[in-house]
């Protein structure tokens, strides 16, 4: 089986080399047979790279020792369940993914591709397969999936325990499929680019699968926040680690291009600059996947040691300098066809919220190189980590989320001053009653403050939007106001999808604020029977029972925690030492309620007897991961496809801009 | 915040490893003897213990400060950059660079015009919904 896997994909560069050469060919020949059959040979890449897949699967489940990837990352004690997170725990298991993953997406893309882009959709073919004969070129000659040892080991390595968490089983494959996904939409903008088009032929693929990746992005990174608070063992759910900021930056750029899209599509206008964004993000996502595998600077999630840095450095040179000389090269052909109206006008909100948007994207990047910078220039190793991300990025954050709560006031193309401060007096009110009511009860820290009322505005100005759609359709149309609400979505589905999100991102800040200043942290090292009381919580640590498996050993801790005298609940965290890798993982405890989160993580078993406790009361957090669910239906919302809309006459004689929603 | 000089990017809080702890034990020990935050940041980061990359942010001062103001200045100069743009395209009026055979005629007006009403219906239904 695995040679068969092998064998498949050295067929697969074959078939994405071929179907490179095919559409490249065909376009300039003039030969619909050759693009056709370089289409075709996409779709027959699925197939095989899914042959591979399996047999990368089979191995691990028959435990095939004498492969290399198989041993080192598998062993006999592992549940067969862990294959899933096991296939793509090291490099080679990960490429395989990446380009089986990419095969699907662009199979689908070129399937499913608008009649507006097929004039160019060869060179949008060929674009992505070149993507691909690079995964499949470096799998085949530099980190093969299916290399063999020498002779075969009796029992592999065994899975990374850190890995073993239900939030792995979706978090990296989210997150892989998600970076290399952004190159669906920059294949359809720079295919249509070569193909000589600079219009908004692209506009409606690029938009939708730059949202759906956006989507998948978010939720990756949220289970991986979710991941590090209940695994980690130290309480917090992100560090501005280089690799959660290398994943983080490219989702940013990412957020502008969805939003800046939408002045393209209702106005024609931002051509160039949507492609600018897309064309960011692809080079942000490259320059991830470069961190991820061999880059300079230490972080815990990346691949370790790794011999591919300069081919993906390569690859990110080359996928930053190319989009950019196309760019340049077309740039006569892009004008955009609308001019703007007024300065207070939608476009504009989304202008501004683009570059606060790339503004965190490039502190973030500065963040990430600076150490390198100082290392160069001022021969001084420098550090640059959480608390300085948390003091750039966090004023411009706050700015967001004002915008959050102004932007969707704006109309389009020109905004009335006095209707815009009639729509803002109740949700500045909200805000400001908030912001009074938290300073009464003694909430004082500014950041939390302005943070908890621009919350307020924020949701406020959506319900309100809301209520004012549906009492409009209630006078115009007569509906019932259930059913008004329902058919004003679904009348302008990116629009109130995207306010379903808005509130999933208000969601976020409202744990990411509780969290940051309200969180309370203890550390304390407790006997059997002893207790310790943090805020309104008293937790007494009860007993710790030691279970030895074959490749672990678990140290299961019951404690309970009263409130008020009466017993709240019994908890059982869980510290597990694994001999193999000479490492611990922990299982946080936690009590999660929309008020705050009672955790308890063990940190050490002493020999004493005595059991180190991290404890931590986190207000808000709960919000965070329930978000997670409304930011995926908001998507789908925004994303469900309308009826074929009736097409107006206008749009048949020109492609005029802005009509055609 | 003081990072692990042993582990990849991580905190002196966020790991157990031997060293991370005994540096924990250390700051408790300073603060204990009245030592203010600026002072125990100042002993980690002297040069014959850890040097400054065990500080988790860089210094405010010196060559440092660039890393601090670089970020703000990139915001504003974009900010300020993006908004004088988008007023030098107030008021042009561009025909669709699609073609420029098809964009230049007269014919085209009423097409134009058919759209700006359309835009125009589209804003008001908005502000119907909203």
């Amino acid at each position: 089986m695995a040679d068969l896997g092998a064998a498949c994909l050295w067929m697969g560069l074959a078939l994405a080399a071929y179907s490179f050469f095919a559409s490249v060919g065909g376009q300039l020949r003039g030969s619909p047979a050759l693009v056709d059959s370089g289409r075709k040979a996409s779709y027959v890449l699925v197939v095989v790279l899914l042959v591979s897949t399996l047999s990368l699967v089979q191995s691990f489940i028959t435990r095939d020792f004498s492969l290399k990837y198989v041993a080192e990352h598998s062993n006999l004690a592992m549940p067969n369940i862990f294959t899933w997170v096991a296939f793509y725990a090291g490099n080679e298991g990960s490429l395989l993914y990446i380009a089986f993953a990419l095969s699907v997406m662009a199979a689908l893309a070129i399937w499913l591709a608008p009649a507006s882009t097929r004039p160019t959709l060869a060179w949008t073919t060929a674009i992505l397969m070149l993507i691909e004969v690079f995964f499949l070129a470096v799998m085949g000659f530099m980190a093969n999936p299916f290399a063999k040892l020498p002779f075969p080991v009796p029992d592999g390595q065994g899975i990374n325990p850190l890995l073993t968490h239900f939030g792995m089983f979706f978090h990296p494959p989210a997150l892989m499929a998600g970076l290399v996904g952004i190159s669906i939409p920059m294949a359809f903008s720079l295919g249509n680019l070569i193909g000589g088009k600079g219009g908004d032929e692209w506009i409606d693929a690029g938009r939708a699968w730059g949202v759906g990746i956006w989507a998948l992005l978010a939720a990756g990174l949220l289970l991986g926040s979710w991941w590090a608070y209940t695994i980690l063992g130290w309480g917090g759910f992100w560090f501005w680690d280089p690799v959660e900021n290398a994943a983080f930056m490219p989702w940013i750029a990412l957020t502008a291009f969805v939003h800046s899209i939408m002045v393209q599509k209702r106005r024609g206008m931002f051509r160039m600059w949507n492609i600018v964004l897309i064309d960011v993000a692809f080079g942000l996502a490259l320059y991830g996947m470069f961190m991820n595998r061999g880059g300079p600077v230490p972080s815990v999630h990346s691949f370790g040691a790794s011999t591919l840095g300069w081919v993906f450095l390569l690859f990110l040179a080359f996928g930053v300098i190319v989009p950019l000389a196309i760019f340049f090269w077309r740039y006569e052909r892009m004008k955009s066809a609308q001019s703007l109206d007024s300065m207070l006008s939608r476009e504009s909100a989304f202008l501004v919220n683009n570059l606060l948007l790339l503004g965190i994207a490039f502190a973030t990047l500065w963040g990430t190189v600076y150490p390198l910078l100082s290392r160069l220039f001022a021969e001084q190793e420098i550090t640059v980590a959480r608390p300085f991300y948390d003091q750039v990025n966090g004023p411009l954050m706050l700015g967001l989320v004002l915008l959050m709560g102004i932007g969707p006031l704006l109309p389009w193309r020109r905004a009335n001053l006095r209707s815009l401060q009639r729509a803002l007096l109740m949700p500045g009110m909200a805000a400001l009653a908030t912001i009074a009511v938290l300073l009464v009860v003694g909430i004082r820290q500014p950041y939390a403050v302005v943070g908890f009322g621009l919350c307020a505005l924020v949701t406020t100005s959506i319900v309100a939007e809301w209520v004012r759609g549906t009492v409009a359709r209630r006078r115009s149309v007569g509906d019932n106001p259930a059913v008004g609400f329902v058919r004003l979505v679904l009348a302008n589905r990116p629009r109130y999808g995207g306010y379903v999100v808005h509130l999933a991102v208000v969601m976020v800040a409202l744990g990411v604020v509780g969290q940051s200043f309200y969180g309370v942290q203890r550390d304390v090292a407790l006997m059997p029977g002893e207790s310790v009381t943090v805020k309104e919580y008293t937790l007494e640590y009860v007993d710790t029972t030691a279970l030895a498996f074959s490749d672990r050993t678990e140290f299961r801790t019951t404690v309970e925690v009263y409130r008020d005298g009466e017993l709240l609940e019994t908890m059982h965290p869980q510290r597990t030492f694994h001999p193999a890798f000479n490492m611990a993982s922990t299982r946080a405890a936690i009590r999660s309620t929309p008020v705050e989160d009672f955790y308890v993580v063990p940190s050490e078993n002493r020999e004493d007897g005595a059991v180190g406790f991290r404890i931590l009361v986190n207000p808000l957090v709960w919000w965070m991961w329930v978000a997670g669910p409304v930011m995926v239906f908001g998507t789908v919302i925004a994303l469900w496809p309308t009826r074929a809309p009736a097409r107006r006459p206008v749009t048949v004689a020109s492609p005029a801009p802005g009509a055609a929603d | 915040m003081l990072m692990c000089p042993v582990c990849p990017a991580q905190t002196i809080d966020q790991t157990e490893v031997p060293l991370a702890k005994q540096m924990r034990a250390q700051v408790r020990e300073l603060l204990a003897s009245g030592a203010t935050r600026e002072e125990v940041l100042a002993w980690f980061s002297a040069p014959e213990r850890y040097g400054p990359s065990v500080l988790a942010e860089p210094p405010r001062s010196g060559f440092y400060l660039i890393a601090w103001i670089v970020p703000g200045v990139v915001v504003v100069v974009a900010l300020v950059g993006g908004l004088l743009t988008l007023r030098a395209m107030r008021g042009r009026r561009v025909n669709d660079g699609e073609d420029p055979v098809t964009s230049d005629g007269d014919e085209l007006q009423p097409y134009l015009a058919a759209v700006d009403r359309d835009l125009a219906l589209d804003t008001d239904t908005e502000r119907d919904n909203g």
